[in-house]
């Protein structure tokens, strides 16, 4: 019986040996010694750096997001306030900048920055809230 | 570039020279607000790679006020390498040993015992940081006079004696 349909595919192992292994050679092309050399140790390399990857692109937001923080807190800090007023005092007035841009503004454009400060301090008070000291 | 904007940039990453009075202040407290400065975490143009900190002077570090009795509790313990070579120093020997204690390398900390701070260091200063606690006046600080005229709860019994 001869099938000509997909099914032929789960069976097929892909290209030529030489080809698939090339392929992982190439991910391993910057390892050294036998790390590269070796396919059988090369494979469990290659597949372990994939994973630090993946969990690398998430690690780096989460870095990046605390940078952020902290570079905001300076700048708040400057301006008598603490960030998580800040966040509230903008978040009511409907100014949804992300922490980026706000880290951005804290370090480039300080009288923006301090703009911004000013209003989020304007409307905690007009709202009756205390600010954290 | 202008020259405003070239005094800017010098202002910006110059180094500040801060200046912290530690007298009857928690030496743990005070690390966390020096740590702020010494990393430059005060700064928006902090990053971790970033060598942004700034220069903190501590006098009167032999004032220092640990709370509770940490001055008898709290040990330090030092190994030379050699076998029985551990010894383990009470926080109040060490401090009269070395009161300027540092440990590993904090190379922009300069700790004085007293007051006395050298003129070159003392010159670069251009910001006091506030203390965390206020100082607390001593009995032996008030005048007689004041002593005498603090208002009174009771009048003590003429047999009672007072040590």
């Amino acid at each position: 019986m001869v099938f000509t349909t997909a099914i032929n595919c789960i069976r097929a192992r892909g290209p030529d040996e030489f080809w698939r292994k090339r392929q992982i050679f190439r991910l391993a092309a910057h390892y050294l010694g036998r790390r590269r050399n070796c396919y059988s140790v090369t494979i469990k390399i290659v597949h372990r750096a994939l994973v630090y990857a993946t969990k690398g692109r998430h690690l780096r937001k989460e870095d990046m997001k605390s940078l952020h923080e902290t570079r905001i807190t300076a700048g708040c800090e400057q301006h008598n306030i603490t960030f998580k007023d800040f966040k509230e005092g903008l978040a009511r007035c409907d100014i949804l900048l992300n922490r980026r841009s706000l880290a951005d503004l804290a370090a480039w454009e300080p009288y923006s920055f301090k703009a911004l400060t000013d209003i989020a301090k304007q409307r905690l008070d007009d709202d009756g809230l205390s600010r954290s000291k | 570039m202008a020259a405003l904007k070239r005094v800017q940039q010098w202002a910006t990453f110059a180094r500040i020279w801060h200046v912290f009075d530690a007298s009857w202040q928690n030496p743990f407290e005070s690390a966390e607000l020096l740590k702020k400065y010494l990393m430059g975490l005060h700064k928006p143009i902090y990053h971790p790679m970033n060598d942004c900190g700034d220069h903190v002077i501590v006098i009167n570090s032999l004032d220092i006020a640990l709370p509770g009795d940490e001055w008898k509790k709290r040990v330090y313990f030092h190994h030379t390498g050699y076998p029985g070579g551990a010894t383990w120093t009470l926080a109040w020997d060490l401090h009269k040993k070395d009161p300027t204690l540092r440990r590993y390398t904090m190379e922009r900390l300069h700790i004085f015992p007293d007051l006395n701070v050298p003129q070159s260091l003392m010159k670069n200063v251009s910001n006091q940081i506030r203390q965390i606690r206020p100082v607390p006046k001593r009995l032996d600080a008030y005048s007689e006079k004041e002593v005498k005229e603090f208002p009174k709860i009771i009048d003590l019994p003429k047999d009672y004696i007072l040590r």
